[in-house]
């Protein structure tokens, strides 16, 4: 049984997917549920993703069946029927997906049949069950994007050995999701391999149509999107495997090897890759050097994140920058077996310590962990506090940060004191633009 | 007592929750049409139930009435819904730090808010154990004042009974147990959500003040005391009145000798407790406070204001004069204007010539919509436009205020489809509209000024001098939404450009 969450850094299912179509090239999503649903998910995102805002179709601009106390008695369907039917003569999208709220789920509107009966030639529309209740956005993306593999990619024999598609970045729940995508493209092309994103600069609903082609899918999250990389393996026969976010240089040295490995590319191929962005990473870490050895800036590191950033992001920190993994606190609400297995990971890193690894759902407790991992000041006259620290998180955590007088940067979802546009956090790059947020955050009062 | 509020009544504490507006009140989402035409709908009622054929995400009560209680210090807010309900605290948040912090609040606590999270098991078997523990979980984690429960669409549709629980906790824990019973899919008029919250706030925060016999008589103080409470007025805000608001209406009511209290946004819960100690209630906003300013008068006699919205020159005055007719000072009232006034005019003479001919359209809540066009053309600007998210008897006297009578009216939540079709027609030089509304406004190429907002004080002769030199300075540099328009699309179709967009209002038949 599920509990209660005291500030869930989620939305719903159906928030899940309104963000994910909303990321979609030229996708509308047609709401069927309440007034309110579709403007508020969307809203949260369009703020709490640094400030992501409506784009091309989201925000108020959704087209929403709007049910009411009478629907709920009635029957939703004929007034869904009828937003289908004129949001595509006004709306001009490559694809409709009509995802469904909470109110209509329970009443037993058949949304997805109305939806099917409602296809022709002139639109894609296509639909998905996404109720609130059926858990958190990871739901509501899985739902939208396993549609799509199911339904709009279209089968093919014969496979592109060099063309993988990539899925587990989750758009909004990753503030970052453009840039980070954009740098894995950038890095894979460089080995001749064409990566389909969904998400990412340049995507067209018809390329995604023929995502059928790739010979694999990467999945670069232990926990989200699975769901769509198994349908994917048993509707276009694609295998999958999970990485790592490639997070600085040694993750993405890991994933370049791992995805190399896996396409059966030469190795000389990737060292010589791997060779060429390092020396370019490193010269621009040198600049670095000065200001960090000077000040001596290497702190204990406080992660709170989600299972997709916090690996990655500790061994950023561990492994590229020379921090003190202290402890990881992750919000994730996934089963004990995977739990146990991502703490797994941790011992990967090269740091002479190891992180304490705490799962914990509730936002409010995270202070309370780092102070059970810590000994108590007695008011002793020698105390070996855990100072100077830097907290890694969320944009709620500013005031734990502030409580425990450490450096602060949010990474995770939700962020709302930064704006975020193409950066992003992912391959050499992402870990040179990282490294820079970090610094500045240190400097940021001079 | 006040004419808007005529004929209501307001004893609904014996129900668990407060009636809708579309119950309580005539009251109209949708129609499309020009000020004349509009209060001949409103007349006869066809305007009540009409609906569309293409709609737009308008909005939801629980919103609204959680951004009230949310705001209140010390309490904790529990969502009893799925995860969706209420995440966007998650944009949010901050911001109610900001406003803390300008408002002179304490900011120890972060704001904390706990989802209840239902999921398909509870949709069965309902989620009242959740909610338990999410109550006893916030008690003895934030110690808070009081815990306020909003109950969402899913408790509602399965029938979780929520107020047993609560009341059986009320008496267990130190906090005050509220509900507040805000299901979205009750109301098509998100204002019902603040009837909701005060119901909520009414039945179980506002108490009567306790007094007792005093064990030495003291004449001399006793009667000090009863002339300052004859001068006690609680000035109610909004959640978009700015501490600016405040403070610029809290000086204009203490130069009538006044002592102003300013409440209940952002007050403590043992302000709020005290709330039917005043003289007279006076509302900023009908549509926000009648449901409950009207039942603080039913219950406590406390004499109310519920008049115009004091944005511009005309209806700040308007809104001193009928306050100042309560206590009796409608001479110092009449001084007080004419100094106001007069070094309000001089100071907005330079605006003037800058805005004079322009035209301007302004959207959002109907209030501060028809107030807020009506500064405009006394600065010598034409009202070619508005849209009311929704319409009722709160605002029809305001119809009149607006010069021009065939201006667009378009009686709609959010819908942006409709609105960018008529502005693209009207181009108005300047719009001025609700939150989530002027992006899309600024794709069409039409500079924007934003209706409200948490550091802008628009409210008084302060405001209104804000509110020109905005304009004025909006219009110096247009060129953000020249560049977006000719690069950003909208999503629509040619088609819908041509089109009529009022056929898109279904009418119903008288």
């Amino acid at each position: 049984m599920s509990t209660f969450i005291e500030r869930a850094k989620v939305t719903c299912a159906l928030g899940g997917a309104i963000v994910t179509l909303s990321a979609l090239p030229k996708a509308v999503p047609i709401v069927h549920a309440s007034g309110g649903c579709a403007g508020t998910l969307s809203g949260t995102y369009n703020l709490a993703s640094g400030y992501k805002g409506s784009g091309y179709c989201g925000g108020t601009m959704i087209p929403t069946s709007n049910i009411v106390e009478n629907d709920i008695v009635f029957g939703g369907e004929e007034r869904l029927e009828e937003q289908i039917i004129n949001t595509v003569k006004i709306i001009d999208a490559d694809l409709y997906f009509v995802v469904t709220g909470c109110q209509v789920e329970i009443i037993g509107d058949d949304a997805v049949g109305v939806t099917h009966r409602y296809r022709n030639d002139k639109a894609t529309v296509l639909a998905a069950n996404t109720p609130g209740f059926l858990g958190d956005s990871f739901k509501g993306y899985e739902a939208v994007l396993s549609t799509i593999a199911a339904e709009l990619v279209e089968k093919k024999d014969v496979k592109e050995k060099k063309t993988i598609t990539i899925l587990g970045i989750v758009p909004g729940q990753d503030v970052f999701y453009r840039g980070n995508i954009r740098e894995i493209e950038r890095l894979l092309n460089q080995l001749g391999i064409k990566a389909n994103t969904f998400f990412g600069d340049g995507e067209t609903i018809e390329k995604i149509r023929n995502y059928g082609d790739a010979s694999l899918t990467v999945v670069l999250s232990e926990n989200y999107g699975i769901e769509t990389a198994r349908v994917f393996e048993q509707i276009h026969q694609i295998p999958y495997i999970t990485a790592d976010l490639p997070i600085g240089a040694s993750r993405t040295d890991a994933f370049l090897h791992k995805i190399g490995e896996r396409l059966g590319i030469e190795p000389a191929e990737i060292e010589a890759l791997l060779a060429k962005e390092r020396k370019y990473y490193y010269s621009y870490i040198e600049r670095i050097l000065d200001i960090y050895t000077d000040l001596d800036f290497q702190r204990y590191a406080i992660i709170s994140a989600d299972t997709n950033y916090a690996f990655p992001l500790t061994s950023f920190l561990a492994d590229d920058l020379g921090w003190i993994p202290h402890i990881v606190v992750i919000h994730d609400d996934i089963d004990d077996l995977r739990k146990k297995e991502y703490e797994l990971k941790f011992k990967q890193l090269g740091s002479e310590t190891k992180p304490k690894v705490v799962f914990e759902l509730q936002a409010g407790q995270l202070l309370n962990h780092v102070r059970k991992s810590w000994k108590y000041n007695q008011n002793d006259k020698y105390f070996d506090a855990l100072s100077p620290a830097f907290l890694v998180g969320s944009s709620l955590e500013a005031s734990v940060a502030q409580k425990l007088g450490a450096g602060f940067l949010p990474v995770v979802f939700p962020i709302t004191n930064r704006a975020v546009l193409d950066r992003g956090y992912t391959g050499y790059k992402g870990g040179l633009t990282l490294t820079e947020d970090i610094i500045s955050a240190l400097v940021s009062d001079r | 007592m006040s004419k808007l509020t005529e004929g209501l009544t307001y004893d609904y504490l014996s129900a668990e929750a407060a009636p809708t507006r579309e119950a309580r009140i005539e009251t109209c989402n949708a129609f499309g049409g020009s000020c004349n035409s509009l209060r001949t709908g409103m007349g006869t009622g066809c305007s009540k139930n009409n609906s569309r054929k293409f709609a737009q995400g308008g909005g939801c009560q629980l919103n609204l009435a959680l951004g009230i209680v949310s705001s209140f210090q010390n309490v904790v807010v529990i969502i009893h819904g799925p995860l969706g309900c209420g995440s966007n605290n998650l944009g949010r948040a901050g911001t109610r730090k900001t406003a803390r912090i300008l408002k002179q609040r304490p900011t120890t606590t972060d704001t904390i808010w706990i989802q209840t999270n239902l999921d398909d098991t509870d949709v069965i078997t309902g989620g009242i154990e959740k909610l338990r523990q999410a109550v006893l979980y916030a008690e003895q984690e934030y110690r808070p004042d009081a815990i306020i429960i909003g109950n969402s669409c899913v408790p509602g549709i399965i029938g979780d009974d929520i107020d047993t629980l609560l009341n059986e906790l009320d008496g267990q824990i130190a906090a005050k147990v509220v509900p507040i019973h805000c299901e979205g899919f009750k109301s098509k008029y998100v204002a019902t959500g603040y009837d909701s919250a005060y119901h909520g706030v009414l039945k179980k925060m506002v108490e009567p003040i306790q007094r007792y016999e005093k064990a030495l008589p003291n004449e001399l103080a006793d009667s000090n005391e009863k002339y300052r409470h004859s001068k006690i007025v609680n000035l109610f805000n909004v959640g978009s009145t700015s501490y600016g608001d405040e403070v610029e209406l809290s000086r204009l009511l203490t130069a009538l000798g006044l002592e102003v209290r300013v409440l209940p946004l952002y007050s403590s819960v043992e302000e709020i407790s005290r709330i039917s100690e005043a003289a007279l209630n006076i509302s900023i906003c009908a549509t926000h406070d009648d449901y409950l300013l009207g039942h603080l008068k039913e219950r406590f006699g406390t004499e109310y204001i519920i008049d115009t919205l004091p944005i511009g020159i005309k209806n700040t005055n308007q809104w001193l004069r009928v306050i100042a007719k309560f206590f009796k000072l409608e001479k110092e009232v009449e001084k007080l204007i004419a100094i106001e006034t007069a070094q309000l005019e001089e100071a907005l003479e330079p605006f003037k010539k800058v805005l004079k001919g322009k035209s301007v359209f302004v959207g959002g809540g109907e209030t501060r919509i028809f107030t807020t066009g009506e500064l405009y053309q006394s600065l010598g600007m034409r009202v070619v436009g508005l849209k009311p998210h929704n319409f009722d008897r709160f605002a029809i006297p305001m119809i009149d205020s607006i010069d021009d009578q065939e201006a667009v009216i378009d009686v709609a939540p959010g819908q942006p489809a409709e609105e960018l079709v008529i502005l693209s027609r009207l181009k108005p030089d300047l719009y001025v509209g609700h939150a989530q509304a002027n992006a899309w406004i600024t794709k069409l190429g039409i500079p924007t000024v934003p209706l409200f907002g948490q550091s802008f004080n628009y409210m008084g002769y302060s405001g209104a001098f804000e509110l020109a030199r905005k304009a004025a300075r909006v219009l110096k540099n247009t060129s953000l939404s020249k560049k977006i328009v000719s690069n950003v699309a909208l999503p629509f179709r040619p088609i819908w450009f041509e089109s009529n967009p009022f056929d898109n209002i279904k009418e119903a038949k008288v």
